[in-house]
Parts: structure tokens; C-alpha cells; sequence
């Protein structure tokens, strides 16, 4: 077993770069391109295919499709009335989302608001709730007669007081949150095979959920790598892209081996910080003036070396190819090497036997 | 060998004086040739800058077309010009330093903060790549080298960042108001793509900015990252304008005798032009505003001339009104210099022709014509051990013979009947004899697009009779070739390193497991699989005549032991080309195929059993090696041609016919989906539809009708599965994976189902519906392409269009993704391909950088990860 773990390694000197490159670019035309829910999937909406893994390796700031898998704590884990329970501490309410009708009286200042019964049942609210989330906003009067609530504004922030300004504010205390966490949208909950319930969000906001009681903390899952490193780390990020692009791969039905993946994802984020493979990240950080100019943006490297009197070292594979001369990866890392003396001895025997 | 190697380069710009170093010719004459077609002297053809007719003698090193490499020449601008692509270095440069006494805008205090990290930055660069720990010459004892593989990265992070802080400093500097060493205030610079500077809203002139430039001190420049021992600013202001020599712009002679002049030859002549008006106007004192507007016309001309699509410069055109291509087209873009001819190489020692299959040949093995054998040749190194052999070779007056003769000092001498017998006698130790390819050379063998490293593999040569390159149908799948008039290269490796690797690292053999995942990618496909499986099938079993004959064709001679009734089973016949050390077990659909110790015991092999998870081809490999492998596969597929050709399989149009009561039960399945699809509508109507979540209310059900539509074809796709036997050889062929599958059996025979456009069913068309044959919103699933009917029974013309409208759909995206896929793939070749596995197992780019500190976490070769896993 030992003897043949050895038989498995990775040749010393392997373009294992160019391979995983391939590994992923080759199979890419087989995948799909315009990203589909699945029909009748109805958890793990994400984007899928070629869209979803271009979005990953430009590096973009945020995703399309954010998502976050929240697990209740060990002992929860079956426990559905537990997960529920969850699910109203964390998802969103708006308050325009159990809004009967709103008026708004720009006369004194006002908005009258009811609320809807059967939505705020929906939601395990209460009148009284969604009163003392409101009587907590600064800058308004509330007073709150025969079901109908009435907010009025004190204080506003511009010296007059615009219809615009106040129509701002009125939509902004609609959009408010009433209930659950700011930012984390609608929360769904899914089953696992085994009958473990877990939380999908689809939002990327981890800071926002990780001190909430109830929620294992070692196993939130977000899809957004730039998310899951302010909060835990390059590491972490690093394995989340990695994830991400295998599970893209697979659920297209292709098999790729996680090295080629993790591979990408290294090359990602081995500088520290997250780049992206494209001319504003790895490849325009490259060492070598003409391995970026062959790329892209040829003149505006050539120019800027110049002004810099920078130093082509020529040690990666593009210049080399460029200038003729042998590349480092392959068999070309293979170096020989003599000491001077050996070499004294070996000319002393071939001119003896002469 | 090369004696002498390029070890960095270094770029920079040409000061003024340097280029009246460098120039061998003044040119004045805004014209090429005189009316005998004789260049000019001081034209832009003068023959000082070399020579491009044949027959003329370069005046300035006096070699011909071939020997002389040009000069450069020079053309004195009466008034300066900005350099445009330098421009916005200028801007930087201005704004960070002062417009009296020509400082950077830093007090000393800023300064003394940045300067440490300037002096490390200037350090870094100097000590950066060790190029003489690769050298032969000195080898390092292995202790000293991880210190070294460590300090690279850090200092290469170091410098990144520190420049790009630093870029930051000085472009703050834009704010500055007032100078700290003479107090001037700073007035507003503005800088108007793609030359032109205003100070407090007067147009600079360049003598101004190159003034203010000269005045900036070295040491104010290396705080901005500039060496000015290197690199002066003024320098990007041109004085002097170089004049390439004609070798890069070379003029051609048109079949009428009119001789048709270079781009750049235009757009020099246009400059030369100018600047001769120019000096003419200013000698004869003419007034400001039309010197002004000349000077405006030569900065054009110049502007043009470095780069023709400059944003904001109108297009300098030829007389044909085709764009000019200047300086910085020639570089730019997949046509460019960097990417067409640099990055791309062109090589002798290739050969191209269709190819054809031949099953005949082992799967390494590639069919070459004659006719290409006898035009490549590979060097033959003539030694003391060879020489007989290689003279023999060289007396011989037909194929296989010597074309060549290379002496020792490098004489080269084409070998003709003349001279056959006078050379073979005069060969000694150390020539070089040029032979054309022979059974058993190594080549590579290529078919573009070349996705992957397996696009290129190397096969030993068969000469063959024909025109074509005869390939292992096996073989056809790594390169993605089809036989429909593909056309396929080959190249020979020539030196002995490169044969060496070709033979023991790109032979086909070694590439049978593919890089990507570890899976076979040379197997067996279509008659091969049903060949095997008329073998091994239960009620296969021949008599002695036909076992024979099935084992002598992979020359075998003893036979295995017949039954009771004298006949042989397929399984044994099989049995004898499996290596006696396989054990394996594997499972596909209903059937369990085992072996032992090399022989079937249960089941029979189908295509998982062939090449799937833990297949025959994967055991093979990995226990018995890429031999082993390479003649197992060649091997079964001489069998399998045998074997079909005894007991063939055929389909025809009845196959696809179904009987009754399988119509019945489509029907049903169909009544069924349609009675769902009504149920989710009226709960849509009824408003009680569950909401799939961050969906609307129509677009669920919008979805669920699109998912309850479609799982009809899987429903009738089981039972098709359930009501049709193996004995339709249609389905034999789907269910052993040897053609076809039962999806498509399934569309054919019973029902093409739901159409999608867009991943939902097809929606555009009139108000509310598709066609104009139905009712606005119809309910009914055939007006949003549902089909009924499957390809036996037809489709009417409303199927025929909703079908149309799906496969234009999908054939348009299938052209897309093609081209973002490849663009995926050119950005990640190009971040990645840098990285090796060193010696210690980590990943290293070209920086020497750690990537990853052991490969893939564990080390293991990703090709032989499924064989690892199994043990």
C-alpha cells in the first residue's frame, strides 16, 4: 500500500496549471450556457452552468443568485417547531409586506397605515409588534387608533419640508424591517435526505446571522466567496470557490476532478486577497511585461514598462515561447548539473582513451 | 545548444541623442523611389536603411535582402511632438510636480515616509530572479535551496503592493494647491485626450512641457518609480522621430509594375510632408495661427503614425479609404505581432491528409501514406556502432532511404543518384544523414480545435498504402475526430530528447486515462460494444470453426475448453485476451458482470462494464500497466469486428413501431399529463397555487405546468423500459450503450413531449399565443408545443413549428457557448499555465511563488486518482 501510494504521485516538473485549465475550459462547451431553474427543484435556486462559473472566476463583487445555507444547532437538527422558530428570528418582514392600505397626507405630514390580518398571521406577528418596532424610529409621532396607525413626521432631515423629502421617508419606513434580520430576505426551509431541516436564504449577509442564538456557527454556508472571507478568512474563501465550481461542474453532469477546481481556486486566492482571472487580477499582475502584453491591452503594458524601466525576467512559459527559448514547466525544469572538477575528470579519461 | 541565452530584458525609452546614434540616415524627401523605380537618397527607401529588392546592396553594412537586417534612420521634427501613448505618463507627471520650480509636490516629511520603501522596491528588483541557480554551472548543495524558494514570494508581494501605495501617494498629489519648496500656487492642469494639455485653461505647447519635464530632478523621479538614469521624462517628448528600416515595412511591385508602399511608408510620408511645410511656413515668417495649425496637423500625423484607433483622433485613412494600419495595430489583437507570429510557431517536419479509421492497427499506431514517409525524414546520428547500418541505408536507391546528408561542420548535401555511392562511402562518426520515416518512428499526431493535452498524442508509424492517415477508431475519441473528411497533422520530433519524450510521456498508450478525471478516454464505442456483446451474451456460443476464427484474429491459438455439446462459450473466447491478474465486479442496470483471475464467471460486458467506474480498462491499466491496456483494447475490438460480422445486429423502421397496448398506455400517459396540467390551472385561477419562492404567481405556474409537461416523456420513457425487450435490437443497442439511447427511442416511437425555448415553453409569437391557430390564452398544451406524436408517427405543421422553434433555440446556443467557453478558457491557460509540481510536491508559479504546498492537497496525480482510490 505505501509502495503503491508512491505509484500515484504527481509527476515532479508537471504542468499541472495547463491541466487543470484544460480540465475545465474543454468540457465547458458542454455546458449550459442561459441559467434555468430547474423545474420543480424548488430549494437551491442558483445559477447554474457556464454563467455561474464566469461569475466565480471574474471574481465578482457580489453574486446573482446569492444564497445561504443556516443549520439550527446540533440538537435542533429534527426538530421542525425549533427550525421555525428560527426561520421568524431570521427572515425579513417588511413592513409594506403586511400593509392593508397606506395613505399618505403630505398636509400635516402624515401616513395612516392598517395592517392586514390574515398576512401579519402569516408572518406570527401581532398589531402590537409591528406598533413597538415603529414607536422605536426617531423622527415621528405614532399614535395608533381604531387599527389604524398613524405616523407622523417631527423631524426631517432637509430645512423644508418637500413633498420629495417626505415621500422618501415614507417609502423608506415601508421598506422598513419590522421583524427578523436587515438584508436577509426571504428564508425558506429544506430537508436533507437523512430528515435533518436546514435554512436557505437567498442572501449573503453572514456577519448579519452569526451571533443569533440557535444557529450552528461552523456550519453556515454562503455562496458569495468575498462574503464568506470578510468573515472567515482567505481559507475559507478559498474553499467555498473551490465548492462552488465543483458543485457548478457537477450539476451539469460532468465529471472533473476536484484538484482542476481547487486548482482555480488556489490560483484565486493565493496572493491573500481574492483575484480574479482576467486582465484586472492574475494576469495583470504577472511578473512578465510580455506575458501580459500577449494577453490583452498589448500597447498599454509595452508603454507602461517602458516609463518604468521595468524588467522582463522571462521566466514563465508565454515569454519564453515568445523569445525561443525553453520553457520552465515539463520536462523543461529539468536541469543537468556537473561540478567543474567532475568535469575535469571526465575530459581527462575520453582524451586518455584517444 | 544554444551558446548564448537572453537571460531578462529590459524596457525603456530612446533619448533624442540616442537615436541620432542609432540613425543611419536623415531623411528629408517626402518621397520612395525616382521615376526608374530607384530609391531615393534621404527618401524613406534610402538604401543606407537597407535593402528589400533583390539584386541591391545595403550601403550601410553592404549585405543583400537576406544578410543585411536593416538600419534605422531619422527624421529632425522642426517643432516637438507629444509621443501619445506617453501622454498620460506626462499628466502624471505634471500634476505631481510643481509648475515654477519643477519639485515633486512632497514636503520633506512625505518623503523621508516613502523613501524606505522606494530604496526596498529598487532592492528587490535588483536581487529578483536568481538566474544563476538554474545555470549548470553552479549546483547548489540541496539544504541552501528551500531558503531561496521562501524569500522569492515574499519580496515579489513586497514590491506589488508597495508600487501600488505609492501610485496612490502620487496621484493625490493632483490636490496639492501649493508647492512646498517655493510656494507657487499650483494652477488647474487639465488633460484633453489624446495630447493636449491646458495650464489655468491656455493650451501648453510641447518645447514648454518639455522644458518643465527636463527640470524634473532623478531624485523626485525615483520617488514616483521612475529611474531617470533609464527613463527621462523629456524623452517622451519627440524631437526626433525614428525612422524604421523598409525591412518591416517592405514595398510590393503589383503585377502592373506599380509599386504599392507600406502603411507605415505612407504615414511617414505624410509626416515628413508636414514637417517640411512646416519649416517652410516658419522661415518665411508666416503668421502664428497657420504655423500653430500645421504644428496641430504634424502632432495628428505623429499620433496617427504610434496608433491608429487612439480614442478621440479621427481614423488617418489610405486612398482606398481602408484604415491605416500603424505601429500599435501591427502589435495588437489575435492577428498581432505578439499573438500571430511570436506566440504562434510555425514548424517544418509536418504533414496533413484526412484521416479514415482502420481497426487493424493498434490504438498507438498511426496509417501513414508512402508518400508522406518518404517526404519527412528524423536525423540520423552517425556513430562509430551505426555506420554500416546508415550506409546501407544511403545505397539504397527507393523508400526507405537517406534524403540528406549533414556533415560534421554542418555542410548540407541533398542526396540524389548522382552523388548516392560517393557519399555513402565518405560517412564517418558525428555526420548527420537525414532518413525518411520508417515503421515504428514516433510521431505526434494532432487535430485542432486542441482542447486538451490528449489532442495531441504520439503513435508509431505504419506505412500503409492509400492517401490517408489511418487512425484507431478507439483512439478517435480523445481527439474528437470524426471520419466524415476530418483532417488531422502529424509532426516529427527531431531531436532525440524530443523523440525520447514523445515515446515515454505523449505515447497514446500512456494517454488512455484521461487528465480530467481519471476515466478511460480511449475505448471502445458503438460496433465495438455490441460486437462484444454478441460474445459475451448468455446464449452466446460457437462452434470450433467460428471460435477459431474469432481467437486467431488476435492470434490466438489454444481454445478454450468447449461444453457438452462441443461448443464454445463467448465468455471463455473473451476471456483469453483478459490478463490472467484481473479481479473485478461490476454492476450496470439489471446486469452483474464478474471476473475472476481473468475469467468472466457471470453477466456480460456492456459499455460501463468497458470503460465506466472500476471498468475493465481502468483494472487493466492500473494492475497491469499501459500496455496491458493498449492491447486489451486492441485486442477486443478485433474480436468484436470478428464477432459482429458472425452474428450482426441490425435495426430497421419495425423496430420502432410499437404494439398496441403500449400506444394504449402513451395515450394514457398523455390523457393523464393533460388532466395535471388542467388541475394546476384551475388552481392558478382559483389563486390556491402553492408560490415556488421569489416567484410570481403566473410564473409558478408557469414552471410546475413546464415540469408536470415534461415528466410525461419520463414517465413514457419508463414504460418503454418496462413493455419492450432486448430482443428489438433498437433497444439492445440503447440499454448495452452501444447507439442510441432510451430517450431518443422514446421521441421517436411514442411522444416528442414539451418543446422549450429559453428553458420554458415557447411563448413569443402573436397576442397571447404562439400561432395564430388557437385562442388567446388557450389552456391546451399542444398550443405551447407540446407534441403528442413521436418522429414514426409525424408531426403535424403546428408540432413541426413549435418543434423548429426549440432546435433553432438550441442551435443558437450551442454557437454561443462555444465562444465563452473559449474565452474561459484562453483567461485560465493563461493565469495558470506558469504553475509545475517542484520537487517537493508543492505547486510553484513562474515566480517561484507558492501556489499550493502539495499538489491538490495530497499529491496525487489526478490521472490516477481512481486507481488510487480502489486500493
Amino acid at each position: 500500500m505505501s509502495e503503491n501510494k508512491n505509484n500515484f504521485r504527481v509527476a515532479p516538473g508537471e504542468a499541472v496549471g495547463t491541466i487543470a485549465a484544460q480540465s475545465i475550459g474543454e468540457p465547458g462547451t458542454q455546458m449550459v450556457l442561459k441559467a434555468f431553474h430547474q423545474a420543480g427543484v424548488k430549494s437551491n435556486l442558483t445559477v447554474v452552468g457556464l454563467p455561474r462559473i464566469i461569475e466565480l472566476v471574474d471574481a465578482r463583487k457580489s453574486p446573482k443568485e446569492p444564497l445561504m445555507r443556516i443549520w439550527p444547532q446540533k440538537s435542533d437538527l429534527k426538530k421542525f417547531e425549533k427550525v421555525v422558530e428560527l426561520k421568524r428570528k431570521l427572515e425579513e418582514v417588511k413592513l409594506r409586506d403586511v400593509l392593508e392600505k397606506s395613505e399618505e397626507n403630505f398636509k400635516n405630514a402624515s401616513m395612516s397605515i392598517t395592517l392586514k390580518k390574515e398576512k401579519l398571521e402569516n408572518y406570527s406577528l401581532t398589531e402590537r409588534e409591528v406598533y413597538s418596532r415603529l414607536s422605536k424610529l426617531e423622527g415621528v409621532e405614532i399614535s395608533n387608533e381604531n387599527h389604524i396607525i398613524t405616523i407622523k413626521i417631527t423631524k426631517l432631515r432637509g430645512v423644508e419640508r418637500s413633498i420629495r423629502d417626505m415621500r422618501v421617508r415614507f417609502i423608506n419606513i415601508r421598506n422598513m424591517a419590522i421583524s427578523g434580520i436587515e438584508g436577509i430576505g426571504k428564508v425558506t426551509i429544506d430537508q436533507t435526505e437523512d430528515g435533518s431541516f436546514y435554512l436557505v436564504a437567498t442572501s449573503n449577509n453572514i456577519s448579519g446571522i452569526i451571533d443569533i442564538d440557535g444557529i450552528d456557527k461552523d456550519r453556515i454556508y454562503c455562496n458569495d466567496p468575498f462574503e464568506v472571507m470578510r468573515v472567515f478568512g482567505i481559507e475559507a474563501a478559498r474553499n467555498t470557490i473551490l465548492r462552488e465550481l465543483d458543485d457548478t461542474i457537477r450539476t451539469n453532469g460532468i465529471t472533473v476532478s476536484v484538484r482542476h477546481s481547487g486548482m482555480v481556486a488556489d490560483t484565486m486566492t493565493f496572493y491573500g486577497n481574492i483575484k480574479s482571472i482576467g486582465r484586472h487580477g492574475v494576469i495583470g499582475s504577472k511578473n512578465s511585461v510580455f506575458a501580459r502584453a500577449a494577453y490583452e491591452e498589448t500597447v498599454k503594458h509595452f508603454i507602461n514598462a517602458c516609463v518604468f524601466g521595468e524588467t522582463d525576467p522571462l521566466s514563465g512559459v508565454a515569454e519564453n515561447i515568445l523569445i525561443g527559448k525553453q520553457i520552465n514547466v515539463g520536462t523543461g525544469v529539468v536541469r543537468l548539473g556537473i561540478k567543474k572538477e567532475e568535469l575535469k575528470k571526465i575530459s581527462a579519461k575520453s582524451s586518455k582513451k584517444e | 545548444m544554444q551558446a548564448e541565452m537572453i537571460s531578462n530584458i529590459r524596457f525603456t525609452t530612446i533619448s533624442p541623442e540616442m537615436i541620432k546614434k542609432m540613425s543611419v540616415a536623415k531623411i528629408i524627401v517626402p518621397d520612395t523611389c525616382n521615376d526608374e523605380g530607384y530609391p531615393i537618397d534621404g527618401g524613406l527607401l534610402d538604401q543606407r536603411l537597407g535593402v528589400i529588392d533583390p539584386g541591391l546592396k545595403c550601403k550601410t553594412c553592404g549585405g543583400r535582402v537576406k544578410s543585411c537586417p536593416g538600419h534605422f534612420g531619422h527624421i529632425e521634427l522642426v517643432r516637438y511632438t507629444i509621443h501619445p501613448e506617453f501622454a498620460k505618463a506626462i499628466y502624471l507627471l505634471l500634476d505631481a510636480t510643481c509648475e515654477s520650480c519643477h519639485r515633486i509636490l512632497l514636503n520633506q516629511k512625505q518623503i523621508d515616509d516613502i523613501r524606505p520603501e522606494i530604496v526596498e522596491f529598487v532592492n528587490a528588483e535588483d536581487v529578483l530572479p536568481d538566474v544563476s541557480q538554474m545555470q549548470p554551472s553552479s549546483v547548489q548543495p540541496a539544504a541552501q535551496q528551500p531558503s531561496n524558494i521562501q524569500a522569492a514570494p515574499e519580496q515579489q508581494s513586497k514590491q506589488s503592493t508597495d508600487s501600488r501605495d505609492k501610485m496612490a501617494i502620487i496621484k493625490k498629489l493632483k490636490n496639492v494647491k501649493k508647492c512646498p519648496y517655493c510656494g507657487t500656487e499650483q494652477h488647474k492642469l487639465k488633460f484633453e485626450r489624446p495630447t493636449f494639455f491646458y495650464m489655468n485653461g491656455n493650451k501648453m505647447k510641447p518645447d514648454e512641457i518639455r522644458d518643465w519635464l527636463t527640470k524634473i530632478s532623478n531624485e523626485d523621479l525615483a520617488l514616483i518609480g521612475i529611474d531617470g538614469t533609464v527613463t527621462r521624462p523629456e524623452w517622451f517628448i519627440i524631437t526626433d522621430l525614428l525612422v524604421p528600416p523598409v525591412n518591416i515595412r517592405p514595398s510590393i511591385t503589383l503585377e502592373s509594375g506599380e509599386r504599392s508602399e507600406d502603411d507605415l511608408t505612407h504615414k511617414l510620408l505624410d509626416i515628413i510632408r508636414t514637417n517640411q511645410r512646416l519649416e517652410q511656413d516658419i522661415d518665411a515668417g508666416a503668421p502664428q495661427i497657420i504655423i500653430d495649425d500645421l504644428w496641430e496637423l504634424l502632432q495628428y500625423q505623429v499620433t496617427t503614425y504610434f496608433n491608429n484607433e487612439t480614442p478621440g483622433v479621427p481614423v488617418a485613412r489610405h486612398r482606398s479609404t481602408r484604415p491605416l494600419k500603424t505601429l500599435a495595430q501591427r502589435l495588437k489583437g489575435k492577428e498581432g505581432r505578439l499573438r500571430y507570429y511570436l506566440s504562434g510557431k510555425r514548424v517544418n517536419f509536418s504533414a496533413r491528409t484526412v484521416v479514415s479509421p482502420d481497426n487493424n492497427i493498434s490504438i498507438n499506431e498511426i496509417g501513414m501514406p508512402q508518400k508522406i514517409a518518404e517526404n519527412l525524414t528524423i536525423p540520423l546520428y552517425v556513430t562509430k556502432w551505426n555506420i554500416e547500418t546508415a550506409r546501407g541505408f544511403m545505397k539504397r536507391a527507393e523508400y526507405p532511404t537517406i534524403t540528406n546528408y549533414i556533415s560534421k561542420d554542418g555542410m548540407k548535401k541533398r542526396m540524389s543518384e548522382i552523388n548516392r555511392e560517393e557519399l555513402a562511402a565518405a560517412i564517418q562518426p558525428g555526420d548527420i544523414l537525414e532518413r525518411q520515416l520508417v515503421d515504428g518512428d514516433y510521431v505526434l499526431f494532432n487535430r485542432q480545435p486542441t482542447l486538451h493535452r490528449a489532442s495531441i498524442m504520439a503513435h508509431r508509424v505504419r506505412v500503409l498504402p492509400g492517401k490517408t492517415f489511418r487512425l484507431h477508431v478507439c483512439a478517435s475519441e480523445p481527439y474528437n475526430a470524426d471520419f466524415d473528411g476530418d483532417e488531422m497533422n502529424v509532426h516529427v520530433p527531431q531531436t532525440i530528447e524530443a523523440q525520447a519524450e514523445a515515446r515515454y510521456l505523449v505515447d497514446a498508450e500512456q494517454q488512455i486515462l484521461s487528465a480530467k478525471d481519471g476515466s478511460p478516454v480511449i475505448h471502445a464505442t458503438e460496433d465495438i460494444i455490441t460486437g462484444v456483446y454478441m460474445l459475451t451474451n448468455d446464449e452466446a456460443f460457437f462452434t470450433k470453426e467460428s471460435a477459431t476464427k474469432l481467437l486467431s484474429s488476435v492470434g490466438i491459438t489454444d481454445l478454450p475448453k468447449p461444453n457438452k455439446n462441443g461448443m464454445y462459450k463467448g465468455t471463455d473466447i473473451f476471456s483469453k485476451i483478459i490478463p490472467e491478474e484481473i479481479t473485478i465486479e461490476s454492476k450496470s442496470g439489471s446486469n452483474v458482470l464478474e471476473i475472476k483471475n481473468g475469467k468472466i464467471i457471470k453477466g456480460y460486458v456492456d459499455k460501463s462494464a468497458i470503460s465506466g467506474k472500476g471498468s475493465l480498462i481502468l483494472e487493466i491499466f492500473s494492475t497491469s500497466g499501459p500496455r496491458a491496456a493498449r492491447l486489451f483494447i486492441d485486442n477486443m475490438t478485433k474480436l468484436a469486428m470478428v464477432s459482429t460480422y458472425m452474428c450482426g445486429v441490425t435495426i430497421s423502421l419495425r423496430d420502432y413501431y410499437m404494439p398496441e397496448s403500449v400506444d394504449k398506455s402513451r395515450n394514457d400517459i398523455i390523457s393523464e399529463t393533460v388532466k395535471n396540467v388542467n388541475d394546476i390551472y384551475t388552481k392558478y385561477k382559483e389563486k390556491k397555487l402553492e408560490l415556488l419562492p421569489g416567484y410570481s404567481r403566473k410564473k409558478t405556474y408557469e414552471v410546475e405546468t413546464f415540469a408536470m409537461l415534461d415528466i410525461a416523456r419520463e414517465k413514457a420513457e419508463r414504460l418503454l423500459q418496462k413493455s419492450i425487450s432486448v430482443d428489438n435490437n433498437a433497444m439492445r443497442m440503447a440499454v448495452i450503450g452501444a447507439r442510441g439511447n432510451i430517450f431518443s427511442f422514446v421521441q421517436t416511437s411514442m411522444l416528442l413531449g414539451q418543446q422549450a425555448v429559453s428553458g420554458s415553453r415557447p411563448a413569443r409569437g402573436y397576442t397571447g399565443r404562439v400561432l395564430p391557430y388557437f385562442p388567446r390564452n388557450d389552456k391546451d398544451p399542444k398550443s405551447r408545443g407540446f407534441i403528442e406524436s413521436g418522429f414514426v408517427e409525424g408531426l403535424d405543421f403546428i408540432d413541426y413549428y413549435m418543434h423548429a422553434m426549440g432546435a433553432r433555440y438550441s442551435s443558437m446556443n450551442k454557437s454561443l457557448t462555444t465562444a465563452v467557453s473559449g474565452y474561459l478558457y484562453r483567461r485560465l491557460s493563461n493565469a495558470m499555465q506558469d504553475f509545475y509540481v517542484g520537487d517537493d510536491g508543492s505547486v510553484r508559479d513562474a515566480s517561484n511563488a507558492l501556489v499550493q504546498t502539495i499538489y491538490g492537497g495530497d499529491g496525487i496525480d489526478p490521472i490516477k486518482e481512481k486507481m488510487s482510490k480502489k486500493k
